[in-house]
């Protein structure tokens, strides 16, 4: 059965490119979150396989939307997929649960090798 | 405005389109630029926020924009529509984004924002009291992409 996954992003563009390549590659895209706020509310209504997560966006960021979705769910798998690459952003990412940190701009291959390994 | 801020700017453009477009972007000379200025048709502000602080603005040419948008997407665009201004609206995060990581190391953390595109002809934008520096970067066959920085450090720093 297909991995079920929540892509959150901002950005349209970051939302169709991420949503090729899962869906070409086996993946079932259940929801797009263009904010973290709508991310926690899509989790909590879709309850997906995995969460991909940008951390700059409007309403809500990444970082605290994955603190609120594995306070929901403690076994969430949420990957972020972000710009910004900084060291304490990347600790504090993984310390409050992230499965994996993706940079932008990603190789398909970086994206297809976090998924299957989280979940 | 430090002279250095640009240098991890620049090395993020060059790194970034790199990877999106498959061609090295040369640099080119770096020009100071007044506070109101006249910009390119298509931009990208971008709010950085931290021990620096201020804006960044990526600013093309339509002609530019259509092409790198089409290398981003995979497909040549027929118009400039909201997926194209995003695509060119993330480039802008990408490289903001490596951007502040490079500054992060180098001692100075700061945020970035969602960035912001503004399109149209003649317009002008003017960065208040903070001096700006301008430096292109010139992708074969598809044009220049001008970056505009207007950074100052926020307050003055405390010695370790």
């Amino acid at each position: 059965m297909a991995k079920r996954i929540l892509i959150t992003d901002d950005a349209l563009f970051m939302r169709v490119t991420l949503k090729k390549i899962l869906t070409e590659n086996g993946f079932e895209v259940v929801g797009e979150a263009q904010n973290g706020l709508e991310a926690v509310n899509m989790y909590k209504s879709l309850s997906p396989d995995i969460v991909t997560m940008d951390i700059t966006m409007p309403e809500m960021d990444g970082l605290q939307a994955l603190k609120e979705i594995r306070a929901i769910d403690p076994n969430a798998n949420v990957i972020m997929c972000t710009a910004m690459g900084q060291k304490a952003m990347v600790v504090e990412a993984i310390q409050a649960g992230a499965k994996d940190f993706i940079v932008k701009p990603f190789q398909p291959d970086r994206v297809l090798e976090a998924l299957n390994k989280a979940a | 405005m430090k002279v250095e801020y640009v240098g991890p700017f620049v090395d993020g453009a060059i790194n970034v389109l790199t990877t999106l477009l498959g061609k090295t972007p040369e640099r080119g000379k770096l020009s100071a630029r007044p506070q109101l200025f006249t910009s390119q048709q298509v931009n990208v502000v971008c709010g950085v926020a931290g021990v620096i602080e201020g804006q960044v603005i990526y600013g093309m040419s339509v002609q530019t924009a259509d092409k790198v948008a089409s290398g981003m997407i995979g497909q040549t665009i027929i118009t400039f529509d909201a997926l194209a201004a995003s695509a060119i609206a993330e480039l802008g995060n990408m490289i903001s984004g490596h951007s502040v990581t490079a500054l992060a190391s180098a001692g100075f953390p700061c945020d970035i924002t969602p960035p912001t595109i503004i399109r149209g002809n003649n317009v002008k934008i003017s960065t208040m009291n903070v001096p700006a520096l301008v430096i292109p970067i010139k992708i074969e066959g598809l044009g220049e992409i001008e970056i505009t920085i207007c950074l100052r450090e926020k307050a003055a720093r405390i010695a370790a």
